[in-house]
């Protein structure tokens, strides 16, 4: 799961990057509303943590401007204004949800990880493919009910093409995600964790499309 | 009795209604008084004058006839009711003797002399007890040693009759005047006290929050009182919204160090993670609770009316994507028409953090109803989430009670509501929801609030 994180505050900045990261998430920030902006458009994220009182104007505005232009990623706001009127105002921009400062990471976590989930229609916190099973709250992965001991990459990978399934993820869209924007992976990083997943979930659990991506299978209906 | 202080509390328009009263009430009479004696003067004189005449009338025709010893007349009077017996009417020429002459009116009565010299009125009772004005006047007659009295009377009936009649024309005259003045009084009080009733009904207006500020379109005097009514309104509006504005941004410019603070204490071992995350919610708590209480706006605000249903709807909105983000449905039965004066944030505020008490502990839904019972406005937000012990409610209902350490950003949501609402003097009621989960209920005194539409 790759998260942008819009914070004007630096300390605040990198001290919840750095535990969200400690949680396996790949983390962004932006200082401000322009490069949030830039960087919205530009790059591949699952969602967005926001705060409201950006220097180059109120997060709410930078946020109904992205509804406008129909980027529907989920936005977690994060704002310490308490008061409805102000979290009204964040609703009515387009916010999903949202956390008041101080926070605790674990609340930040539970709410991304809901947001994301309901993104790719997943009403339910555990989603099951064949015997595998995620729990997107705990971020645990068992298989026929053992638990599945992952990577930080790994898990991230997996959480990805299970949120997606049934649909068919491109590399490219699994370089996005999954991947530090910094450390570009070559094409063969993937192949090594998808073969790696495979030994871990069971050989027919990924399916590899030639030429168009992955997908997960239902392993007992594959076999 | 009335009091000295009732008296100064007086309305204007009573008092300027009792002195015209006064005035009307004392003046009239007297003025009355004065008019009627003046009259009944002048009859008098008159009457007397008259008298007067008819003597010089009866003295000029009398004369004595030697031959017989008599007085005869060679006069009439002209006037009939000296011919009409006991008319009231009468004359009389007599000396100290047995020779007399009078009007047929008089008949067999007689006149008594008074030898008084000179000429004199006197008033005497006369045939059938009448009372007479006599004007009596000696004199001598050639041929005729003896002194002749002559006298002319008349009954004072006449005199009274026309004072009689005068009074009561007068007084007629005068009540229709008093009446006359004091609706006139009445009216010009209506209108020179227009304005000041234009502005009492403007400040009623601001109050209701009708109107934004007080009519200045009014007399100098008061158009001046006006604008610097005005004035403290703007004042007090701009300070509030100031101080809202102050407390908002302390408490942002607090937290945010606070949030650091947080994930930095997270990174700590176990062991001194606890004690810093106590000091640090204790720290997060007091700046969340005075903010609260410092951006109330309370019942003084002088806020406009507005439908209930506007002034939820950024709330309502808020809360139904937020429910359906977390996968809860969300029923909200607010009747429309129903109109309230609560300041619209603090409302906001009441309802928004029941609503997200409940979104934090419902499992599948959560409902809002508003509705008038009585003199009050109801709102009601219940969820199917685990509920409250009665103990727990007792905590949840004191100041910044501490009930939900799992789930952040709804520990003081209940008691912030409690002070709001006790602010505005209602009261919030927590109960079991027919759903099992807490129901909870705000009452507001529908005094502030009226049902419009």
């Amino acid at each position: 799961m790759k998260i942008l994180l819009v914070e004007d505050d630096q300390p605040l900045a990198q001290g919840l990057a750095a535990s969200l990261e400690d949680a396996g998430l790949l983390v962004e920030i932006a200082g401000d509303g322009r490069t949030a902006d830039f960087l919205i458009t530009t790059e591949r994220y699952d969602a967005v943590i926001l705060d409201l009182g950006l220097p180059d104007g109120n997060g709410a505005q930078w946020l109904s401007g992205w509804r406008e232009q129909g980027i529907e990623l989920p936005v977690l706001i994060l704002t310490a204004r308490e008061r409805w009127s102000d979290k009204a105002a964040g609703f009515s921009a387009g916010a999903d949800d949202y956390v008041t400062k101080p926070f605790e990471t674990a609340e930040i976590l539970f709410r991304l990880r809901a947001l994301v989930r309901r993104a790719h229609g997943h009403a339910h916190p555990v989603i099951r493919i064949g015997d595998i099973s995620l729990d997107t709250h705990s971020a645990q992965v068992t298989r026929a009910g053992m638990p599945v001991s992952l990577t930080a990459q790994e898990f991230r990978l997996l959480s990805h093409l299970v949120h997606a399934a049934p649909r068919v993820v491109s590399r490219a869209e699994l370089t996005e995600h999954v991947y530090d924007g910094d450390t570009e992976p070559d094409s063969n990083v993937i192949d090594v964790q998808v073969s790696r997943l495979r030994r871990k979930l069971g050989s027919r659990s990924i399916e590899t499309l030639r030429g168009r991506g992955y997908r997960m299978v239902s392993d007992n209906t594959a076999s | 009795m009335i009091s000295a202080d009732k008296l100064r509390r007086l309305p204007i328009a009573t008092r300027m209604l009792a002195s015209a009263l006064v005035l009307t009430v004392l003046i009239l009479p007297a003025a009355g008084a004065l008019l009627s004696w003046n009259f009944r003067e002048a009859v008098n004189t008159a009457f007397n004058e008259r008298l007067e005449s008819l003597l010089n009338v009866v003295i000029a025709g009398v004369s004595y006839d030697v031959r017989q010893d008599t007085l005869v007349t060679n006069r009439q009077l002209g006037d009939s009711r000296f011919d009409r017996v006991f008319s009231g009417w009468y004359w009389q020429v007599r000396d100290e003797g047995e020779r007399v002459l009078t009007s047929r009116s008089l008949w067999d009565q007689r006149l008594a002399i008074s030898h008084e010299p000179g000429m004199a009125f006197r008033t005497i009772i006369g045939p059938r007890d009448k009372q007479l004005r006599l004007l009596e006047r000696d004199i001598r007659l050639p041929n005729l040693d003896e002194v002749l009295h002559v006298q002319v009377a008349a009954s004072l009936d006449e005199v009274e009759a026309q004072v009689a009649r005068f009074q009561t024309l007068l007084w007629l005259s005068l009540a229709t005047l008093g009446g006359l003045l004091i609706v006139l009084t009445g009216l010009q009080i209506r209108w020179g006290l227009a304005p000041l009733r234009r502005i009492e009904q403007s400040l009623k207006a601001v109050e209701q929050g009708r109107q934004p500020a007080i009519e200045t379109n009014l007399p100098r005097e008061l158009a001046r009182l006006a604008d610097a009514i005005n004035t403290v309104l703007d004042r007090d509006q701009r300070l509030m919204e100031r101080g809202r504005t102050a407390a908002g941004n302390l408490a942002h410019a607090l937290k945010t160090p606070v949030a650091v603070l947080g994930t930095l204490v997270e990174r700590l071992p176990q062991e001194q993670q606890q004690a810093m995350a106590a000091e640090l919610k204790r720290l997060d708590e007091a700046v969340r609770h005075h903010l609260a209480r410092a951006s109330a706006a309370g019942p003084v605000a002088l806020g406009a009316e507005q439908e209930l249903i506007v002034v939820l709807k950024p709330v309502v909105e808020g809360v139904r994507r937020l429910a359906g983000r977390r996968g809860l449905e969300f029923h909200s039965e607010l009747n429309s028409g129903l109109r309230v004066r609560i300041d619209a944030q603090d409302l906001q505020e009441i309802v928004g953090n029941l609503l997200e008490n409940a979104i934090n502990w419902a499992k599948s839904f959560i409902n809002l109803t508003g509705t008038v019972e009585g003199g009050w406005l109801v709102l009601s937000v219940s969820d199917d989430g685990p509920g409250m012990s009665p103990e727990t409610r007792q905590q949840a209902l004191s100041r910044g009670g501490k009930l939900d350490e799992a789930k952040s950003g709804s520990g003081l949501g209940l008691s912030i509501v409690t002070e709001l609402v006790e602010l505005h003097g209602g009261e919030l009621r927590l109960d079991d929801s027919p759903e099992g989960g807490l129901r909870a209920e705000v009452i507001l005194p529908l005094a502030q609030l009226r049902s419009g539409g």
